[in-house]
Order: structure tokens, then sequence, then C-alpha cells
């Protein structure tokens, strides 16, 4: 890192002062004043969606806007014939999926898990930092409570966030029924960490890999359960019953290129975040998949979103080198004393404030030129890594954290020894589909669990929330699933009709089509193998080849 | 950027140095070449096999993870993932060996070890599950992606990423928790704060949440 010498060289010769001073503490009202003038949710970049129960109602990213006023995948004329009939359909295979499968273990029922990845490939396995818990001496779930209420600018659903402060400590046992090892004290304890605005230390983890131990066994566990995995299946539309009830789902073999129909007497969506939109073109820590299909699949059955404005920029997204632009350094280092510094070796907030509000402090840094330049023409701040071991002896940081020494290693980085360039990274979708204690969405039939929900977070997540999220509600909406079973119902494309009526109305069109199953810069086709006589007329439908197709043969495996 | 040439699966693939064989791929628009999932090293679903431009075999690796190479050739390599085994209170080397009956016919060739994407020392690992040093094997284990690149490339037919993870779950799954002796016995305690910090107005609510957070106390 030659190229960054200056800087370092300031850095270093600020290093030993650093060590002892406070952080920069900013008050509540210049902490507002950042996020107004720098966080990106805030600057305008968002607008209306036109259509559907959110038209008029609240801005959205200009990228997911689009989205949810695309025309569907499915091509014009297409109609269901059922290939699988199965009770509960789960659509994600991450944690929420996962955990929702394994709650519907021994209820009876058949249950099918239909992934567009595989089983596991997700936002969770790729979670770090940890998971919160409040089984501290002095904490307790009004503790919990209060720290993400506050981090989350009231902006919570006060009873969902209740229900997942309240369970914590239960999921906690149950993660260790299924044989998840976090990290413990010498007497037994669970090691609890500091995380960004806990007022107690509450995150349990397994080193900076906690989401991989978790994902790790949640997918092991559901292997060896009846839920029958569908991998390489994307769902591209629900059905419903033509009167309001979710009723099935079609599905893209990936594999096969087929389109299969599925029956199901309850619905429960768990397909996760969005972001590979890279809004504003910031990178992304997360998967190739996390484009915001559950999103668009429930707004077009009626259900609403809730704080879709708001997304996470995690502030520690790595800046340098290229190849690891975007990926995430877990909020943990900065716990334990790694500090935030601009290219002249200041510090300028406080490291373990909210993670919006140092998000757009480092934002300020960069714009105000106060950041360091790669290379690769990206920039960024230094997260002095070093100071770990000089506060805690030589060796700590590589024992707690082994991910981030073994990703920098083939760049002949050394954390212990040098700092690392951060800059902002699309991570977490805040709001998502409106849900009610139980999972349950505006509509019947269908239920909804993890990053996809949205009013648990309110408008910025603590650190430690999600993983809590989607292994209560993962569960919980099971739960529901099973005590509020409907009957089963025809299947129709009744409500992508009416949306299609709808989308005739607007204007400006754009040529997507959604969901969009991948990332634009992926390039990642879709195209159905078979072909009817039904024809496509829309140039968007053109666009991305889909010209053949025809009713998909009965699922056969 | 400086530009160079790759060849993934026989196709010719013109990449920016700097960026990963994935991110090379997307920019060609042959993403469907390599099977991808978290492009964030832990999930294990694009593993390849790399050969350098001077025609020696490097290896495998993660595609999400491997930076490109002028003249490298890189072959997809998906690994199918193997039959599970349910895990079982108490592990013990005999119960380990019952379980997974080709742990004994491991050779030593060290292929696993070279073959890991995460630096695992699996060989090693795989002798000390037959010394029966479970615990330590957990700890190896720690930060396995499962990819199964080290099954992929025994001969023996061993499996060590799963006996791996049949050890951590069977350790984990036995382990007492200790969930730490807690204050929160009060409920009628717990109802009168839940009770502050649910009631009143939005700002009331914003207000006795700041408060409590800093406190752990309510305002009667």
């Amino acid at each position: 890192m030659d190229w960054a010498n200056d800087s370092l060289n300031k850095l270093e010769a600020t290093r030993e002062g650093r060590l002892s001073s406070n952080p920069p503490d900013i008050g509540e009202d210049e902490a507002q004043k950042l996020l107004y003038q720098y966080h990106p949710d805030y600057i305008g970049r968002q607008r209306n969606v036109r259509l559907g129960p959110n038209a008029g109602n609240g801005k959205v990213p200009y990228e997911l806007a689009d989205l949810l006023e695309s025309d569907s995948q499915l091509p014009v004329g297409f109609e269901p014939s059922v290939n699988i009939e199965t009770d509960v359909l789960i659509l994600g295979g991450g944690g929420a999926g996962a955990s929702a499968a394994l709650a519907l273990e021994g209820a009876g029922l058949k249950v099918h898990l239909a992934t567009k990845l595989r089983l596991g490939d997700s936002n969770t396995v790729m979670a770090e930092g940890g998971i919160q818990a409040s089984l501290g001496i002095n904490d307790s779930s009004r503790r919990h409570f209060s720290d993400a209420y506050v981090g989350g600018h009231g902006d919570n659903d006060p009873d969902l966030l209740r229900v997942l402060c309240e369970n914590s400590e239960t999921t906690i046992r149950w993660l260790g029924q299924l044989g998840c090892i976090l990290d413990s004290n010498e007497d037994g304890t669970f090691q609890l960490r500091p995380g960004g605005g806990t007022s107690l230390p509450r995150v349990l983890a397994c080193k900076d890999y906690t989401g991989l131990e978790i994902m790790r066994v949640l997918k092991d566990a559901v292997l060896l359960s009846s839920t029958q995995t569908l991998q390489n299946h994307a769902a591209i539309e629900l059905l419903d019953d033509g009167d309001g009830q979710v009723t099935g789902a079609v599905l893209w073999n990936r594999d096969s290129g087929d389109l299969v129909s599925v029956s199901a007497r309850a619905i429960i969506i768990a397909t996760g975040g969005s972001g590979q939109l890279r809004f504003q073109d910031f990178p992304t820590s997360n998967h190739i998949g996390a484009v915001g299909d559950g999103l668009v699949l429930a707004y077009r059955q009626g259900c609403k979103l809730v704080n879709s404005d708001s997304y996470q920029y995690h502030p520690s997204g790595t800046t340098y080198p290229e190849a690891l632009a975007g990926q995430l350094i877990t909020e943990s280092i900065r716990s334990i004393g790694a500090q935030v510094v601009n290219a002249e070796g200041r510090r300028f907030v406080h490291e373990m404030t909210f993670r919006d509000v140092l998000a757009a402090a480092i934002i300020r840094e960069v714009s105000e030129k106060r950041g360091v330049q790669t290379p690769t023409h990206r920039a960024g701040v230094w997260l002095d890594t070093p100071l770990v071991d000089l506060q805690n002896g030589e060796g700590f940081l590589k024992q707690k954290f082994p991910g981030i020494f073994h990703r920098f290693k083939r760049y002949k980085i050394d954390p212990a020894k040098q700092p690392i360039l951060i800059y902002p990274t699309l991570h977490y979708q805040n709001g998502g589909i409106k849900i009610d204690r139980d999972g349950r969405t505006d509509v019947k039939g269908l239920w909804a669990a993890g990053e996809v929900t949205g009013g648990i977070h309110g408008t910025n997540r603590l650190m430690g929330n999600s993983l809590l999220d989607i292994t209560v509600f993962g569960r919980r909406a099971a739960m529901s699933v099973q005590e509020n079973l409907p009957q089963r119902r025809p299947v129709t494309l009744t409500q992508l009709k009416k949306f299609r009526e709808c989308f005739k109305m607007i204007s400006g069109k754009q040529s997507l089509l959604s969901p969009q199953l991948f990332p634009v810069a992926s390039g990642m086709k879709i195209e159905f193998t078979k072909n009817n006589s039904a024809e496509h007329v829309s140039q968007a439908f053109e666009a991305t080849s889909q010209s053949k197709f025809e009713p998909p043969d009965p699922f056969t495996t | 950027m400086e530009s160079i040439k790759i060849k993934v699966a026989g196709e010719l693939i013109h990449a920016r140095a700097g960026e990963t064989v994935i991110h090379s791929l997307w920019n060609a628009g042959k993403a469907e070449l390599i099977k991808t999932g978290c492009v964030g090293g832990v999930c294990g679903a694009c593993t390849i096999t790399v050969r350098s431009s001077d025609g020696k075999m490097k290896g495998t690796d993660l595609a999400c993870m491997c930076p490109v190479e002028d003249g490298m050739e890189v072959f997809p390599c998906p690994v199918d993932s193997a039959l599970s085994l349910a895990p079982e209170p108490n592990p013990t080397e005999e119960k380990l060996r019952k379980a997974f009956p080709k742990i004994d016919k491991c050779t030593k060739c060290g292929s696993c070890t070279s073959a890991c994407p995460m630096s695992i020392p699996v060989m090693d690992s795989v002798l000390r599950m037959r010394s029966g040093q479970l615990d330590k094997v957990a700890d190896d284990f720690t930060t396995c992606i499962h990819c199964g690149l080290c099954r992929f490339v025994c001969e023996d037919g061993v499996q060590p990423h799963m006996m791996g993870m049949w050890i951590r779950r069977s350790i984990g799954s036995s382990l007492e928790k200790d969930m730490g002796k807690k204050l929160d016995q009060d409920l009628g305690q717990a109802e009168l704060e839940w009770k502050y910090l649910l009631e009143g107005t939005p700002v009331d609510r914003m207000n006795h949440a700041r408060r409590f957070r800093k406190s752990g106390e309510i305002e009667l």
C-alpha cells in the first residue's frame, strides 16, 4: 500500500496519542445533521411508487421503485397447472427459511423449501459479528428493546421489537440444542461483546464467523429433516385463489428451465434483502441473489411495505484491495478498540455510535477530501486495526477474528500491523413486508420472516439483531402457519392480471422485469425452456430473450 | 485498469487486473459459467481449480475470492453436498468411527489440506479424529465453509468436512448452557418497564427508551 504512505505516516504518528484519547462525542443534533446531509437514505434519491399498496404513500429508492413498477417475468398467457402439491411452501434458503422449516418438523405437514441458489447461500452465512441476547447480569429484554428502539429512530413497530427482544434467550437455547457453538468464557457463560448502540455488552459470537456457524448448522438440520428442498428454484410469481388468498407460487427451475407451479396451503416468504440493487452505485456486502424478489412478489399480492425507504449502509465495508470491495469488516473489531481515522490521522466520530451515523460521518470525511484515494478510484478512511493488539496483547486480533486475516492474507495485508481502508457498503434492507407478531402479512395464506420484512428494526438496525430476527421470526411464522393453516384453494393468476392492468396505466415504464432474481451487473440470463403459443408482446420481454415458452411438463425429478 | 486475459471453462474472458474471477465473468456476461452464492467466500458454491499461465496446476480455490491473473485457466468444480448424518450426544472416538467407518482409510496424502480454501489443517485434524481429540477437531473446523473440496479430492472417500460438522454439532448440542444468573425474575417489575416503554406518544416512547437504555431505570 505504498500509494497511501503519506496518510499511513500521519496515522502512525497519531496512534500513540489516540490510544488513550476519548472518542469524539457528537450530540444528537449533530448526529441528525450528519444523517440529513450525508446518509444515502436522506439525500433525495427516492421516489413514490405509482401503483400497488404503497402508491402515493412514502418513498423508496429509485431502483426499488422501478422494480415494484415492473412487469412480471411470467409470460402473458401462462396458466398455472399444478406440478407440486404441498402444505407449506417456504421461499428462501437462508436463516429465516431454514428456521421456519425446522419449526415445521414434526407437525405432520408436507413442507417444501425453494431457493434460487443452494440451501444456505444467503446473507445469513456471511453475518460476522454476532447475535444479540440479553444474557448479561444487568441486562433485560427491556434494555435490549430500548437500544434497538433508539437506534431505529423510534420507527420500529414496538410490538414486533418486543417479540424480538423477549425471545432472545430461548433462541440461543434453541441454537445450542441444534449444536451451534458460540464463544464462551472459562466458566461456561457466553462471551458478550458490545455492539454499536448497545448500552451493555449483549452480542454473542462465533469468532467473526457467527452467521456461518448458524447457517451451517441450520442447513445440516434441514437436510436431515423431512423438508423437501428445491435448490436452484427461483420464485417468479405468487399464485392466488382469485379471492384474496395466496395459494401457491410459480418457480423457475434454473437447471431445466421449466416453470413449476406449486399449490400450497400456506407460503412463508423468506427471500431476504436487496443489497445487490446497489443503490447510488454503492458496493454491497450481499450475496448474488439479494435483489428484493420477495418485496416484489408480496407487493403484487397486496402486501404493504413499511420503512422501505430505509437501508443500512454498514460503516466498515472493505475499500481496498479492489477484489474485496464492499465486503464486511465486522463491527466487533471496533468494539474492542479499532478506531476509525481519517487521512489526516484524526478520529472524527465515536466508533460505537449507531451504524447510520457512523456511515454518514465517513461519507462526510471522504466528500470533504479527508479520505484516502485508492489506485482503483475508490476512497475510504482507515480502520486502525493494529490498535487492538496494542490494547489487548499480541495475537488477540487474529485469535478473535480469523476471518479478516484469512481474506487479507492473499494481498499481503496483515491487519494486526496495517490498518484497513473502509467505506460504507450497502448491507441490510431495514424495511420490507409488513407483518404482525406471528409473521402474518396483510394477505391470507402468506407469511413472511427475516430481512424481507419491515418494522422490527425501524430505520436503522443494530448489530446482532438480524441473526436474532431470522431465528425468532422464522420459527414464529412456522408456528403460526400450523395454527392457522388455510384450506387448499385453487391456483390462479388473478392478482397478477390485476397488477398488469394497473401496470398498463402508468407512463414512462422501465423495461425491467421483476423479480429480477440476479444483479443487473451479473448479466445472468433468465430463460424458460418451453414454448407455447401464447405470445408475449412487450418489448421488455424480448429484451430478456424469454421468447420460448409452453406450459411446463408435470414436474418430475 | 490493466486488461488481462483468462480462460474459464475453456472460454476466453477479458478481465481487469485486481478483480475476482466471479466479477470478471459478470463483466463478460458469462456469469452462468460458475455457480455462485454469497460472493463473500463463505458459502462454498463457487469452487474451482486453477492452472496458472506457466501450465502448472495451482490447485483449488473459490472463484469469488480468487483474483484474476493473466493467462490463468479456471475450471469450475462444483461439489454436491454429501449425505448428512444426525449428530449424537456426547460424541466419542468410537461413535465417530461407527458413523464414519472410512475415517481409517486416510493415507495421509495431504490433498485435503491443500484443497481447503479456508486453510484448515484438514489432514492433521482427521488424524486428531482418529485419536479422539474431538474438542480440538471442533476448533479446527470452526471456519469450515462446507464447500466439500476436501471430500472431492480424497481418493479414499474420507469426508473430513462431514465429520467436522458431525463432531461440532454433536459437541455443541451436548454442551451444558449457562445462561447466567439474571436479575430478570421479577415479572411485576418487567411489566412496569414494558408499560413505561410502550405507552404514551411516540415522543414519550423515544424519551423513555433513551432514558432507560442509559440508566436501566424507569421514571415513576
